[in-house]
């Protein structure tokens, strides 16, 4: 018999049903199958009336979106699993026709509240002479075939309309960018809200043309705006002035950690390997423990960490809010520090514990100091459970043996999982510790809605977005969340206030669980 | 008569279609200070022009300074084997700068050559590098920035509603009837001039490029209507279309592969082009490549999945990643690496060079009725040239736009045909209503494969005839029986399926009935019988006679300039 996929597909006819409900159907699976090819299938053996809509079934079209296992993707381009079921929703935030159908009349009204049209002041020459190099940044962003996934994954757009999501605001992006278009789109890309989204890439991770929307458009136009001379919001700015006077991002609190080591370098015997650790702002300023746990978690698994005494920002909330300035100043000062540390202490490679810092020295402080000298900086970057998972190595790690008998879930920092491409280490290292019963959150990957400058600019719109994380939070029924990024645990300890949850830093919970151990 | 509730909505220009052709008529009739109504059988910008690749053709020279319209007349003649209707022709080379500057103008992004100019690359049987394109995306950001014109314009999208009848009233056009797709009403559109364009009808054929909507309801409803259409029997297969994964079966890979240098090779590692068109290579016309293909895989040197190879590794990978993206994408998909690997290809239903018959202002034989885009026959002949679709949409989407906008303004709205939309309503909701019938699903199948099988690209008396006579069949006794599974009106795909399939049943009864009738080999119509005395010289015009019978007549070719050998 041929292997079949359980099917759940979510019917609704508001003509005849109180309220929506899943059926399911055993789709026989093909290799190669898509999403789409599962919902033919039911369409022609099952029932003709399943509602949804496709036309091209070969990603150009963008017909096809639905939410599949909870994310919104076109059906045409997605695999099916032969090893998971399948459940399919209609997009959120847009109203139910039937079934998978849903309403986009508001979307569109969206869209046409920005103009989404060149622009023109005069009636061009014929022929019109534009150079390669003048679109070359449009064609990027053009590939958008307005399937509307984005939307229905956009964090903000779920609590607002405000914001007109990725799709729309890449369209701002791509007018303003394009040399024949005569609006002020920076005005317009304020006025549209483009200081709400928080960066966090559901965007790009599922968008069928891999456009990456806070880049090419969100940071293109803050970066615009800032130049236009747009301030920023308070909160943001504070963080830039404190940058650019002392190289952290928040002000002073408890002694520093780097003040407080006594030695730079922390070394073990027969030591496996040796890495910087790129403490960050907060890991320096407010956690302190934290920092000195990733120091402990290292060497007791047989790796010397150096600590260079003289750090600087990563300028993520620059880079983020789009002040450029303030961003490459410290991309220089923090490639030429662990440079130096390099030669000085021998390693090439850098640790960090914190998602923000790891995905902008990754990702944007690459292309900054390649484009100025023509090759990156030399040290390759890991996050702490990179490092541990896949350059040491899960046999080579030595086992935590303190018993911590919790539930416990795991949040996913937007920049360790789509910004760096770490999903499952960090979950790994959780299972390592004896006791932990491991709960996966169906929505971990969601934002917390610290990002972007989002928590620091615009306080409001960002608690809607954790407490909509919260209700996901809370739907485990775990009794602990773990994460990677100081930025996250903090919004969300911040938001799990008054509740049983208890918000833990994954190398903390990992030192506990080895002193634990030695007892 | 038994009544159904409808509403009616007046406007003064009605197209119906929204892809390239239809959005450019709207745009251009809007310009007439008049109300214009764009129906969309889906949402607005998910036309099957979204689907083209490789490029729009165009004079313009800006890469090879020899090109002129004259030559791209020539080639579209010869590229079409004589049975164009060459006033039309002429239409499309003279307008197809002035239409793609329009393009610019509204926004459309074209590669650019190195003065900043649109970039224009080769393509089959043409004389010179005369395609412009937007990397192998060219039809997406055509239709891109044509809803970035809609929108910027006055035009009232009525977006997923499927006219189903066009409605007459004096021999005058006078409306559609039409279902809304959302909540299944019944709708009656009235307008002093009415343009279709509906596009293709790919999906009667099991293996194509096209996408679901491409049925041929425009082919069936103007038939229906009493129009003239021309060149029925020449459907283009695109020699290259994706062979595995299954699902994935036909769908189309660029014939800019080959522009840009592809190759095509057999099971034995064999350049098999050069055998059969030795000075031409891949870049012969579409029919003859895709013939070569099918008799390399007749002949036992195909891939084990029935295609050949169609090669561009030997190309700098930076080229291929600019010029050809969305290939890349699309093999991804199937876990083909073509920077690296060959792609294995087959010919796919691509287009119908066949279509209702226009005269040199887009008009149908029916007043008010105005048509552009694959829906007519004649521009293309007997085998259309890469690009020209392209270039087919914008120059009579805008003529066909400016004709009807002329007539809406010269005449008043015409009288309500009220009883035939009610007639329509009623078979309409018969299907919904019968209790016991064939499933839209079951026909269709039946339908494509006797097409796919019997009217393909090797045609043969015998199994033309047959299809010939099955179609009769299906047409009085399928038909009639086609029943929807749930009897619910709010967007129920069974039902649009069930009006679809009398469409695509009438349209593939016309290619098959007028392939039968044509007895030697001509363009997209070969015969592995042909009959050597009947050069092909003539276009066969099919249309719904009297008594309601199919009429099927040769005519002589309209030839303005160049003389068949």
């Amino acid at each position: 018999m041929a292997e079949t996929i359980k099917t759940s597909v979510q019917r609704y006819n508001p003509d005849n049903d109180d309220a929506p409900y899943l059926q399911d159907f055993e789709v026989e699976y093909e290799v190669g199958m898509t999403v789409l090819d599962a919902l033919l299938y039911v369409q022609d053996k099952f029932d003709s009336s399943l509602a949804f809509r496709w036309e091209c079934r070969g990603g150009q079209c963008g017909s096809c979106a639905v939410k599949v296992n909870g994310t919104a993707r076109i059906a045409c381009r997605t695999k099916v699993d032969p090893e998971e079921s399948l459940v399919l929703e209609p997009l959120d935030k847009m109203p139910i026709i039937k079934d998978l159908v849903v309403d986009m009349a508001q979307t569109e009204y969206r869209i046409r509240r920005i103009r989404p049209y060149v622009a023109r002041d005069k009636k061009p020459e014929r022929p019109e002479i534009i150079h390669a190099e003048e679109i070359e940044k449009v064609r990027e962003i053009r590939k958008c075939i307005e399937c509307a996934a984005c939307l229905s994954n956009c964090p903000i757009v779920h609590e607002t309309w405000e914001y007109p999501g990725p799709m729309i605001i890449r369209q701002i992006a791509r007018l303003e960018l394009d040399p024949r278009d005569v609006e002020d789109r920076v005005g317009m890309a304020i006025d549209e809200s483009v200081y709400s989204c928080t960066t966090c890439k559901m965007c790009t991770d599922i968008c069928p043309k891999k456009i990456d929307v806070p880049a090419l458009a969100v940071e293109l136009l803050r970066a615009k705006a800032v130049e236009a001379g747009y301030p920023l919001a308070e909160g943001q700015q504070g963080f830039i002035d404190q940058i650019n006077a002392t190289g952290r991002a928040v002000p002073e609190k408890d002694a520093p950690l780097l003040k407080a080591l006594e030695t730079e370098e922390f070394t073990v015997e027969n030591s496996r390997g040796r890495v910087g650790f790129f403490t960050g702002c907060l890991i320096d300023y407010r956690m302190q423990n934290t920092g000195k746990a990733l120091i402990e978690v290292l060497n007791r698994n047989g790796v010397d960490v150096i600590v260079p005494k003289e750090q600087w920002c990563c300028a993520s909330p620059a880079f983020r809010t789009g002040d450029l300035h303030t961003a490459h100043a410290a991309v220089e000062r923090v490639t030429e520090i662990f440079e130096n540390a390099m030669d000085k202490h021998g390693f090439d490679t850098v640790v960090v514990a914190c998602a923000g810092c790891g995905k902008t020295l990754r990702e944007d402080h690459r292309p900054v100091i390649t484009e100025k000298r023509g090759e990156p900086p030399k040290f390759k970057v890991h996050d702490l459970a990179e490092y541990m998972l896949d350059v040491i190595g899960k046999e080579n790690l030595v086992l935590p043996k303190g018993e911590i008998k919790l539930k416990i879930t795991y949040h996913e920092p937007c920049h360790l999982g789509r910004g760096q491409g770490v999903v499952d280490q960090p979950v790994e290292l959780l299972k390592m510790i004896p006791g932990v019963e491991y709960i996966e959150d169906p929505y971990r990957n969601r934002c917390c809605g610290a990002g972007g400058g989002v928590r620091a600019g615009k306080r409001e719109l960002s608690q809607k977005i954790a407490t909509t994380k919260r209700e996901y939070i809370e739907a485990t029924g775990a009794s602990m969340i773990t994460t990677e990024c100081p930025f996250c645990t903090i919004q969300i300890s911040d938001i799990l206030e008054g509740s049983e949850i208890e918000t833990r830093y994954i190398p903390d919970l990992l030192a506990e669980s080895y002193r634990k151990g030695d007892k | 008569m038994e009544e159904l509730p409808y509403r009616t909505i007046l406007c003064d220009v009605l197209v119906v279609g929204a892809g390239g052709a239809g959005c450019r008529a709207a745009i251009e009739a809007t310009k007439y200070n008049l109300d214009v109504i764009m129906l969309s059988k889906e949402l607005l910008g998910k036309a099957h022009t979204a689907m083209a690749e490789g490029g729009y053709n165009v004079s313009l020279g800006n890469v090879d300074p020899d090109d002129n319209p004259e030559t791209h007349f020539k080639d579209t003649i010869v590229g079409g084997n004589y049975l164009n209707d060459q006033a039309l022709a002429e239409i499309l080379v003279r307008d197809a700068s002035e239409r793609v500057f329009d393009l610019e103008e509204m926004g459309a992004v074209f590669d650019r050559t190195p003065e900043g100019k649109i970039a224009q690359r080769p393509f089959g049987k043409q004389s010179w590098r005369r395609t412009a394109y937007a990397s192998d995306r060219t039809g997406s950001e055509i239709m891109v920035t044509l809803v970035e014109a809609v929108r910027k314009s006055a035009v009232r999208v009525y977006d997923e509603i499927f006219a189903t009848k066009l409605l007459l009233h004096d021999g005058r056009i006078a409306g559609v009837t039409a279902i809304d797709l959302k909540y299944g009403d019944y709708m009656i559109f009235r307008a002093k001039a009415v343009v279709m364009a509906t596009g293709g009808a790919g999906r009667v054929y099991t293996v194509t490029s096209n996408a679901q909507l491409d049925v041929g309801d425009g082919y069936a409803m103007a038939y229906e209507a009493g129009c003239d259409l021309i060149d029925m029997e020449m459907v283009q297969f695109h020699p290259t279309g994706m062979v595995k994964p299954e699902s994935a079966r036909g769908r189309l890979v660029t014939e800019a592969v080959r522009g840009e240098g592809g190759i095509l090779l057999n099971s034995e590692g064999e350049r098999f082009m050069h055998r059969y068109y030795p000075g031409v290579m891949e870049l012969a016309g579409r029919d003859q490549v895709a013939r070569s293909i099918m008799t390399e895989v007749r002949e036992g040197r195909g891939s084990p999945d029935g295609g050949v190879y169609l090669s561009i590794s030997h190309l700098p990978r930076s080229i291929i990643e600019f010029r050809l993206e969305s290939m890349i994408e699309q093999f991804e998909d199937a876990g083909v690496d073509i920077r690296d690997e060959p792609m294995q290809v087959s010919p796919t239903c691509h287009h119908f060079m066949g279509g209702i018959k226009i005269d040199e202002e887009a008009g149908t034989n029916i007043p008010g009725l105005f048509a552009a885009g694959e829906c007519t026959g004649g521009v293309h002949g007997g085998n259309r040239l890469g690009g020209n679709a392209l270039a087919d949409t914008q120059v009579f989407g805008a003529l066909s736009g400016e004709s009807a906008a002329k007539f809406a303004k010269e005449h008043e709205m015409t009288g309500l045909p009220k009883e035939k939309a009610m007639k329509e309503f009623l078979k309409l909701e018969a299907m919904l209503k019968r209790e016991k019938g064939i499933s839209p699903a079951d026909a269709r199948k039946e339908l494509t494969d006797l097409m796919w099988t019997k009217v393909q690209i090797f045609r043969k008396e015998e199994e033309m005839a047959f299809a010939v006579k099955e179609l009769r069949r299906i047409e009085n006794e399928v038909v009639p029986k086609i029943k929807v599974d749930v009897a619910e009106k709010r967007f129920n795909p069974g039902w649009h399926q069930a009006i679809e399939f009398g469409h695509m049943v009438t349209t593939a009864r016309m290619v098959a009935e007028a392939a039968l009738i044509r007895k030697g080999s001509r363009g997209a119509h070969y015969r592995v019988d042909a009959d050597p005395e009947d050069d092909g010289y003539y276009n066969i015009v099919v249309r719904k006679g009297a008594n309601g019978d199919m009429e099927l007549t040769k005519q002589e070719l309209i030839i303005t300039k160049i003389t068949p050998p």
